[in-house]
């Protein structure tokens, strides 16, 4: 099933806020933020967050695929989620 | 084995039998054999006593032939045979068989210099009734305690803060300095202390007090004279070390026993007990009932190989909530970890058998490069060289195959090494723990966060790192910080001494013998870590002693069941009693709203990571801790002098 990019933003954010930020609540997370660098998620973070995307959005990614060009940022996680949903449609 | 306590008058008004009895009954677990007290009009000590050399003779407070000096003692001198043969050659009268007497008689000769001469671990003070100073002692690595304050120039000091909090004199407040850097290495950095205006003596230090001021003095310095190639004779040298460690640490009028984790260097520990011991080596683990931390059948091989009866003390998830308060009060400070709880039990067990020594296997982890942090420096360097080369990030998950769970850390948990700091910060080798450590701040409350604004941990670490240090090669300046950030002020304190004198038990550590680190860091590195083989030239020699299958061992990370048992059906009341906005307040350090989210997340089931985990751990503690020693201050009813095995005073004079 096909979600809408903004839609799979809004629900990533919302579980990175409920997740990882819910101690640091003046935080504001913008879409291009980097996860990483701006200390959200960390490396084992990074395997909740995933957990958390595949079921969500019914996506599975490889170990090559768990990078920061796909899971960097909301918009690249948002892009990367529609695209596996694109290919697994086709 | 004992504990010491004392006060110093800076005017000479007195110091009340009283107060000393309330500071030696606050310590008394150190010491259930006896007690004893100098009174004097400017100085006071107090001990308790752990009877294990010398059990008729060896009562203090004692003094010299002439009465001099006096001192409070707590610790093994090993070598006291041989440094009292040369007492006595030049002169000197002794009226026991203990190490005390060697202590006071060898100041008398040599004076600070005399530091030099021991092996041993040992915290002790000498007052001099002459020239009225009092010379504070402790041991190069830190394996025994000493703390310190100084109010309007009084001295005041004990084996632990808690003698001197019981000397109604000292009030007891959080030093948010303290905490954070609990919160940055494990455990705030000697002399550092989470009380506010406490210290902790430094290892390998002496202090002298007199006249209302105290002087501290270096006496050891750890260093690491690298050669170039192993020495031909380095296995049968380091097998000289080893047993002769072994050997002086079985100096004792009670049996000696072992504990025994299954792993390396408590296994080589155990082999060489057995052989020096006249009884048959109790040795004693512990078992987790969750089989991922559980060691026991290695266990039951080494027992079995050399020949001790075992026994297990068998831990489960409740054990560990219910004893975690028992354990803050002993360790004295917040935690990040649980795994004191069980070296907790694991003394009480040793204890109920009837043993108040065992060897243990501590310090060859740092020695030997032992720990998976060193492995992780190789690593980081090799990797840093060819930062696009995936191949060689591949090697980090070689390394952690227990934490990156399901292998899918992919290049996010590779990245997290590659980015913790450029090769030539001197912390280079830390950073990734010390980073890791520092996300519970995530969780300090925004007036923590104010009051600590100026604090600078990482650099005021840089900025204490001795000039050599920059002539050592990466590895060794990773088991520097290794043995100064961590081994003392958390693994010897919080693992060790204060967990075992919860039930009087003493640990002695043959790696620690200053003969072997001396060893040890004079060897190549690649001696001690070859490629990812960890305590190489130590496992080189370990096959004489031990059967293959320890021997050929990896290492396994010593680690306990954490946050689940503090939220299992039938956890104790006080986690949600001091986990409430208005008790968190009180505290101050962590924000209410953010550990409402942490609660709900652990609750929930979903607090899993090692981020949460330690944040929990570190809220909990801290909330115990100043429950404990802030806001409710344990009365204690003093030792008495009536029933003192010793009470020493100013009216015996000074024979000069």
């Amino acid at each position: 099933m096909q979600t809408p990019s903004s839609e799979i933003l809004t629900r990533v954010r919302g579980f990175l806020q409920e997740n990882f930020l819910y101690m640091r609540p003046d935080l504001e997370l913008g879409a291009d933020d980097r996860l990483m660098e701006r200390g959200i998620v960390d490396s084992m973070g990074v395997l909740e967050m995933l957990n958390f995307i595949e079921t969500e959005f019914g996506v599975r990614a490889s170990d090559d695929e768990i990078s920061e060009a796909n899971l960097g940022s909301l918009r690249a996680i948002a892009q990367f989620v529609a695209e596996k949903q694109t290919a697994a449609a086709a | 084995m004992c504990g010491i306590a004392g006060i110093a008058r800076r005017a000479a008004t007195g110091v009340s039998v009283d107060a000393l009895g309330r500071m030696a009954a606050a310590i008394k677990h150190r010491g259930p054999d006896g007690h004893g007290f100098y009174v004097g009009q400017r100085v006071g000590f107090a001990h308790v006593r752990l009877s294990i050399v010398d059990i008729a003779g060896g009562a203090q407070p004692l003094t010299n032939e002439d009465g001099q000096y006096v001192i409070t003692y707590n610790g093994e001198v090993y070598n006291h045979i041989e440094l009292r043969r040369e007492l006595e050659n030049k002169g000197h009268v002794f009226r026991t068989h203990c190490d005390t007497e060697v202590l006071v008689h060898g100041y008398e000769e040599w004076g600070a210099q005399m530091l030099q001469r021991l092996n041993g671990q040992f915290a002790f003070a000498i007052y001099d009734r002459t020239n009225e100073t009092v010379f504070l002692a402790r041991d190069r690595f830190g394996v025994r305690p000493l703390f310190y304050a100084q109010r309007e120039g009084n001295l005041y000091f004990g084996s632990e803060v808690k003698a001197i909090l019981a000397s109604g004199e000292v009030e007891a407040s959080l030093n948010p300095l303290g905490i954070d850097e609990t919160f940055t290495f494990w455990a705030a950095r000697p002399p550092r202390t989470a009380f506010q205006g406490i210290g902790c003596m430094e290892p390998g230090t002496y202090a002298i007090w007199r006249d209302g001021g105290l002087w501290f003095h270096r006496y050891y310095e750890l260093d690491y004279p690298e050669a170039t190639a192993e020495p031909r004779d380095a296995i049968e040298q380091l097998d000289e070390i080893m047993r002769s460690g072994v050997g002086l640490r079985m100096r004792a009028d009670v049996p000696v026993g072992a504990y025994l984790s299954g792993g390396l260097d408590s296994s080589i520990t155990s082999a060489l007990a057995a052989k020096a011991s006249p009884y048959t080596l109790r040795s004693f683990s512990i078992a987790f009932d969750d089989p991922r931390y559980d060691e026991s059948e290695f266990q039951r091989t080494m027992a079995a190989a050399v020949g001790s009866v075992h026994a297990v003390a068998s831990i489960g998830q409740s054990s560990i909530a219910e004893s975690f308060p028992s354990v803050i009060h002993h360790a004295e400070t917040p935690l990040l970890r649980t795994a004191p709880v069980p070296m907790y039990h694991l003394a009480k067990l040793t204890k109920d058998a009837g043993i108040k020594v065992v060897l243990t296997g501590e310090g060859a982890d740092e020695l030997f490069l032992g720990y998976d942090l060193f492995k992780e420096v190789s690593v980081r360097r090799f990797c840093l060289r060819r930062p696009e080369s995936a191949m060689r990030q591949r090697l980090f998950d070689r390394l952690y195959p227990y934490l990156i769970g399901e292998g899918r850390g992919g290049e996010f948990w590779r990245r997290f090494f590659m980015d913790a700091g450029p090769t030539a910060d001197p912390l280079f080798s830390h950073m990734p723990r010390f980073m890791l450590t520092s996300r519970i701040k995530d969780f300090y409350s925004a007036e923590f966060r104010a009051e600590i604004a100026t604090a600078d941990p990482l650099g005021e670490l840089r900025a204490s790192i001795p000039t050599r240090f920059f002539g050592w090669s990466p590895l060794n300046q990773a088991a520097f910080l290794e043995m100064t950030t961590l081994l003392s002020p958390y693994l010897l304190a919080s693992q060790g001494d204060r967990m075992g004198m919860a039930h009087g038990v003493e640990g002695r550590f043959p790696f620690l013998d200053h003969r072997l680190f001396e060893f040890a860091s004079s060897l190549p590195t690649s001696s001690r870590l070859l490629g990812l083989r960890e305590k190489e030239v130590l496992r080189r020699w370990a096959k004489r002693i031990l059967p293959p299958r320890i021997n050929q061992r990896g290492k396994q990370p010593y680690r306990a069941p954490d946050a689940p048992s503090f939220f299992a059906p039938g956890a104790p009341a006080w986690v949600n009693d001091l986990l409430t906005p208005d008790a968190l307040q009180r505290v101050g350090v962590f924000a209410p709203a953010s550990v409402a989210g942490l609660i709900r997340r652990c609750k929930s089931g979903q607090a899993t990571g090692f981020r949460e985990n330690q944040a929990l751990l570190g809220v909990l503690s801290t909330q115990l801790w100043h429950h404990d020693f802030v806001e409710h201050p344990a009365s204690v009813s003093p030792l008495s002098a009536r029933t003192a095995d010793v009470v020493l005073t100013d009216a015996v004079p000074v024979h000069s």
